[in-house]
């Protein structure tokens, strides 16, 4: 290309730029779950004036915490562009590890707590191998690790049944210092998901869900990273199964069933994407509310016993359209 | 030699095959009768029923953008229940019977895959979502309690043997996999299918009408349940409620395990009518053993790893 | 002792070779050219010095010692680094966030420390100023970024990793002359300082404004070495291209009078305003620094860019590109330069490729293979594609023809109008040949082709017109004795005040 020295061209035209500074839809994205939530709230109120008492609200805390603990577990791995599908297994297996060691082997409840959490841990770190290190696709190996899971929690308590110290399930029902001890569980893992966030390790895992190959140059340990993010995600399974301990005081081998798709409807609820790399625990943990503050508002609306699924499946089924097609258009 | 026996290998279609001769060796060593006729055709009907439903999935999957439908267990459950209801034992409902039931399963995969395309929600999601509103419409059909008995016709067509001693059924699925293999061969909506998985953006260019392709695999998907609904209320007679849960996950695994990717564009249905055979294989070996349901259930899972080990693996980051 | 030497490297894809013995001697305290035309490996062996690819032979010795890496993490922690042409930025992320990506500062406990981090990377956009635009802070969002934001965002992420090695592969393709002014500031103080620079770049000027030596590598292999104060720009492009000459055609075609398309005051995407006529049996190109609107002028032709205003007329009838279907039934055809992601798909058999589009536009039902193989294998013997089966995968292809597969599916439906997005973008220059010669084959049969392209050489020696467009608009147009190369140059950086129709 013979043409004089590009430097005393004058320069071209600058491109268009596109100005759009400050708020992006990404960094906010669990702000339609708010808002949803507030309306849930508000007709909850209407329905049942109790709503709002203390006694009230800490039963509801109380049911929702198992399902909010998974879906914390959940977004790690949703937010690295993986999936677990092994979620609600592993909260069974943890669930009747705990209530079997607590119960039958007469062992200390401090016992029973930590191995819950090191199968829950174990349970995650078996998940991340497969899908992080040997390249497997997520939703069929979690699948398959789901299945097996299910089968030792079935092998560890064929029946639900078994018994807790009333010690146990009082304190998890009662408070300490005016909260309830499920705020307070909720508090720190609220606490615990704040910590991490402000690691190096989540700027990571965001970068590995938003643009994996980018993150790979980028030199991130995305194996690593991706492992880490199911051994998270089975940490607080397992802390959701020990909820349930406490909630229903014996094991169940079939407790978590729901709990996986549960545990992705709150995610999504909660405006993280399901592609990676956008998203909060925050959001999910709203999203978790939204779930069961629906389950209230049909049971308080009364409405007849047959209809309530179709109306809660609809319900979920427009709220996840509507949030999608929201989160879509407030960025174009 | 070897390097011949290794591309042989490379075929999902060839390992399934003998991986299922495999099964049936082992298992007529462990327990005697396992491969006698009788046993295998009980395990032909089930992977008839559950390879229908496969081949729904397989469409959705063949699709790509991590096209998936978790909705095909609670959409048989549904069908299932209509059909008996509808036909109440009697062989003039059966043609009504039939023909509601399948356009209404086609609609509700319709739906979906308008939600797909239209409104763009993730498959994943957007099934999800259906899946609760089938289930709940079911449970208020229902009340809880099941109900519907099958034509006589239907009960006849599906269960009574035609050739082989091997039942209507399967005869059924054989002709549905003929003509299933026809359409994604040898029509432009099957090479309009493997063009949109494979690589969408150039389909577009090439004119392909990507949305409309897309939804319509979703429609599929939701008729081939319906048919499956339609076969399980003919081979058991009667409807119990959550019948077709048990298909919805291992339809996918037969899908995978027949060597159609999850990212789409590649794949056909004969692997996965191989798949269907495989997976109903392994879980009767396992209930034949006399292993305990825990047993079957990690027998099974841990199968479905090693199996993945050669075709659930993704590309490597650094090549 | 340099500071990286690589020796032999060879490395291939598949059937593709794509390095055959390559080296490369870099100096401390040097900025090195490493140029070549598309395909001739320098994308390659940058990504093999940074670890993201594996060699298949070969050694890469670092400071003396030999060294082999893992990853990219490696290379980073060895000192290499590397500014990616496909950018490595996450689109969700901030631009903060995006710079220091796996550096963050910390706390002394341990934490990511935001303020430090928002702070630091306003030091860094400070540093381009005002040629950065607007929308740039520590907490925008890069997906909202443009094109030329985004990739002073990459190049300050590699200048903020202080690498003793850095690769810039492409870094100046979307920078205008003010923030390539200051870039190249920036590579001067670097060098200074005693690192090594490997500088990639299509634009001859920049390579002779910065660089201190250059290598030019072809067909996977090195053809030289040479201080740039001791070569002349004829000498390197030569080395470049080599001895095939690209056959002139010295465009002898006869268009007709009738106009085949015509477009008054298009708006669509980049463009902001085109009006111009297209003869039957004419070829016109669209040249113009890349990212002006020639991309989008002809997709919003093809129905896939919104158009916003204006109207185009085919045959002396209105046209609404609806989409792509609607425009191959009025005769469009559209071929996109970049075949991996618009073109080809690659795990379908070749045949599928191949027959796609006339399935569609024809509405067959079922295929009908033999009579669809007798209709094809003319246009297949046309383009001398050379392929093993039909039924073999199209990734099984070399890139040109691929890309012939793409066109070959679009001449199945006979159009009329072609609209060519830059077409022969990293294909050999065997099958670019053969290309021309279809094009000049269409033309006699009167079909009128759009030719967007980046390579001057091309729209010079194919074109019986060139339109020059800058900032969306037509600023030039170039016909007869004024085609040529430094016409064209001068057109590209007009402003727009003498547009012609």
């Amino acid at each position: 290309m013979p043409a004089p020295d590009a430097i005393s061209t004058p320069s071209p035209e600058p491109p268009r730029r596109s100005p759009q500074p400050g708020l992006s839809r990404y960094r906010r994205p669990y702000l339609l779950a708010a808002a949803v939530l507030i309306v849930l709230a508000a007709t909850n109120v209407a329905l049942e004036p109790n709503f709002l008492t203390f006694g009230v609200a800490a039963s509801n805390l109380s049911a929702f915490l198992p399902l909010t603990l998974a879906a914390i577990g959940q977004t790690y791995v949703v937010l690295a562009s993986d999936i677990d599908l092994s979620n609600g297994a592993i909260v069974s297996l943890v669930n009747v590890t705990a209530v079997t060691i607590i119960d039958g082997m007469h062992g200390s409840i401090g016992l029973g707590l930590a191995a819950g959490l090191g199968v829950g841990l174990a349970a995650g770190a078996v998940n991340g191998m497969f899908v992080a290190y040997l390249r497997y696709q997520a939703i069929v190996t979690t699948f398959a690790t789901g299945v097996a899971f299910s089968g030792l929690a079935l092998w560890v308590l064929p029946q639900a049944g078994g018994q807790v110290p009333a010690s146990f399930y009082t304190s998890y029902a009662g408070s300490y210092l005016f909260v309830p001890t499920v705020a307070w569980i909720l508090i720190a893992a609220s606490a615990f998901a704040a910590l991490i966030a402000r690691l190096r390790f989540y700027h990571s895992l965001r970068a590995v869900g938003g643009n994996m190959q980018a993150a790979f140059q980028t030199g991130v340990a995305v194996a690593r990273v991706r492992l880490a993010a199911y051994v998270i995600s089975g940490f607080f399974a397992a802390l959701s199964g020990l909820a349930l301990v406490g909630e229903t005081a014996s094991g169940d081998p079939l407790i978590g069933g729901g709990f996986t798709l549960s545990s992705i409807t709150a995610v999504v609820l909660g405006g993280t994407a399901l592609s990676g790399g956008v998203g909060s625990v925050l959001g999910s943990v709203l999203g978790a509310f939204i779930l069961g503050l629906i389950s209230n508002v049909i049971f308080f609306a009364q409405a007849p016993f047959a209809w309530q699924g179709l109306i809660q499946g609809a319900i979920i089924l427009l709220a996840l359209s509507g949030g999608v097609v929201i989160a879509r258009r407030s960025g174009d | 030699m070897l390097a011949r026996a290794k591309v042989l290998l490379a075929r999902p279609l060839v390992v399934a095959s003998i991986a299922i001769l495999a099964l049936l060796a082992v298992g007529e060593v462990l327990s005697p009768g396992f491969a006698s006729p009788r046993q295998i055709v009980t395990q032909l009907v089930i992977a008839a029923l559950l390879g229908v439903v496969a081949a729904g999935q397989n469409l959705v999957i063949l699709g790509g953008r991590e096209g998936i439908d978790l909705s095909v267990g609670s959409i048989v459950s549904l069908s299932a229940f209509l059909a008996g209801n509808l036909m109440q034992q009697n062989d003039a409902n059966m043609p009504l019977a039939v023909v509601a039931v399948l356009a209404c399963s086609f609609l509700i995969g319709l739906a979906s895959g308008i939600g797909v395309t239209m409104l763009r929600i993730p498959p994943l999601v957007m099934t999800l979502g259906m899946l609760g509103v089938v289930n709940g419409a079911l449970v208020l059909l229902t009340r809880g309690v099941p109900s519907g008995r099958a034509a006589p016709l239907l009960s006849q067509i599906v269960s009574r043997p035609v050739l082989f001693d091997l039942p209507g059924i399967v005869f059924i699925w054989i002709a549905i996999g003929g003509a299933l293999a026809l359409l994604l061969r040898r029509t432009t909506f099957g090479i309009n299918i493997y063009a949109i998985g494979a690589n969408e953006a150039a389909a577009a260019l090439a004119g392909v009408p990507v949305p409309r392709t897309r939804a319509l695999t979703f429609a599929l998907s939701g008729l081939f349940s319906g048919v499956t609904g339609i076969l399980l209320l003919g081979y058991t007679g009667n409807v119990f409620v959550g019948a077709g849960d048990q298909y919805m996950l291992p339809s996918i695994i037969a899908v995978v395990i027949g060597g159609t990717s999850l990212a789409g564009g590649n794949g056909g249905y004969t692997g996965t009518m191989a798949g269907a055979v495989f997976l109903v294989e392994l879980q009767s070996i396992l209930t034949t053993l006399n292993i305990p349901a825990f047993g079957r259930q990690i027998v099974f899972g841990v199968t479905l790893l090693a199996l993945m080990l050669f075709y659930g693996r993704q590309r490597r980051l650094k090549s | 002792m340099p500071s990286l030497v690589a020796r032999g490297i060879r490395k291939r894809y598949g059937g593709v070779v794509a390095l055959d013995g390559a080296e490369l001697t870099l100096e401390r305290g040097e900025v090195h050219a490493l140029i070549g035309s598309n395909g001739c490996g320098k994308s390659t062996l940058c990504k093999i010095i940074t670890g993201a690819v594996g060699a298949d032979a070969g050694e890469l010795i670092l400071d003396g010692r030999a060294v082999s890496f893992a990853g990219p993490a490696d290379a980073v922690a060895a000192g290499i680094d590397m500014f990616y042409q496909e950018l490595s930025l996450i689109p969700a992320m901030t631009v903060a966030e995006n710079i220091y990506l796996g550096r963050e500062p910390l706390t002394r406990l341990g934490l990511v420390d935001r303020a430090a981090l928002r702070a630091q990377a306003a030091a860094a956009i400070a540093e381009f100023g005002e040629a950065l635009g607007l929308g740039v802070d520590p907490d925008a969002a890069v997906s909202d970024l443009s094109a030329d934001q985004r990739q002073i965002i990459e190049i300050l992420k590699v200048l903020a990793r202080q690498a003793r090695i850095i690769i810039f592969d492409e870094a100046t393709a979307a920078l205008d002359r003010h923030q390539v002014g200051i870039l190249f500031e920036h590579l001067t103080r670097l060098r200074s300082d005693g690192r090594s620079i490997i500088f990639i770049s299509h634009r001859i000027d920049e390579v002779f404004a910065i660089a201190d030596r250059v290598t030019v590598m072809r067909n996977g292999g090195n053809v030289m070495t040479r201080r740039i104060a001791e070569v002349t720009r004829d000498e390197v492009v030569t080395a470049m291209v080599g001895d095939t000459q690209l056959t002139r055609s010295e465009a002898h075609h006869r268009p007709r009078p009738e106009p085949a398309l015509r477009v008054e005051g298009l708006d669509a995407g980049k463009l902001a305003g085109v009006s111009m006529t297209l003869r039957r049996g004419e070829i016109v190109g669209l040249g113009g620094l890349h990212g002006q609107g020639q991309s989008d002028f002809l997709r919003a032709l093809y129905g896939v860019v919104p158009i916003r205003s204006g109207t185009i007329e085919i045959g002396g009838k209105a046209f609404d590109p609806k989409g792509p279907l609607a425009a191959m039934r009025q005769s469009l055809a559209y071929v996109s330069g970049e075949r991996t992601r618009f073109g080809i798909m690659a795990i379908r058999p070749i045949f599928e490729n191949l027959v796609l589009t006339l399935l569609v536009r024809d509405r067959h039902v079922v295929v009908a293979r033999r009579r669809l193989e007798a209709t094809i294998s003319p246009i297949i013997a046309r383009l001398a594609l050379k392929f093993s089966s039909l039924a073999a995968p199209a990734s099984d292809l070399s890139g040109g023809n691929q890309q012939k597969v793409v066109i070959a599916r679009m001449l199945a439906a006979r159009p009329t109008i072609l609209l060519l997005d830059d077409p022969t973008k990293g294909i050999d220059l065997g099958a670019k040949a053969d290309l021309y010669g279809i094009m000049d084959d269409l033309c006699a049969q009167d079909v009128s082709i759009l030719l967007y392209s980046t390579d001057d050489k091309e729209l010079l020696s194919v074109c019986d017109r060139i339109v020059v467009l800058n900032g969306g608009r037509i600023v030039a147009e170039l016909a007869g004795d004024e085609r040529t190369e430094l016409a064209l140059y001068r057109a590209a950086y007009a402003s727009g005040t003498d547009a012609s129709a």
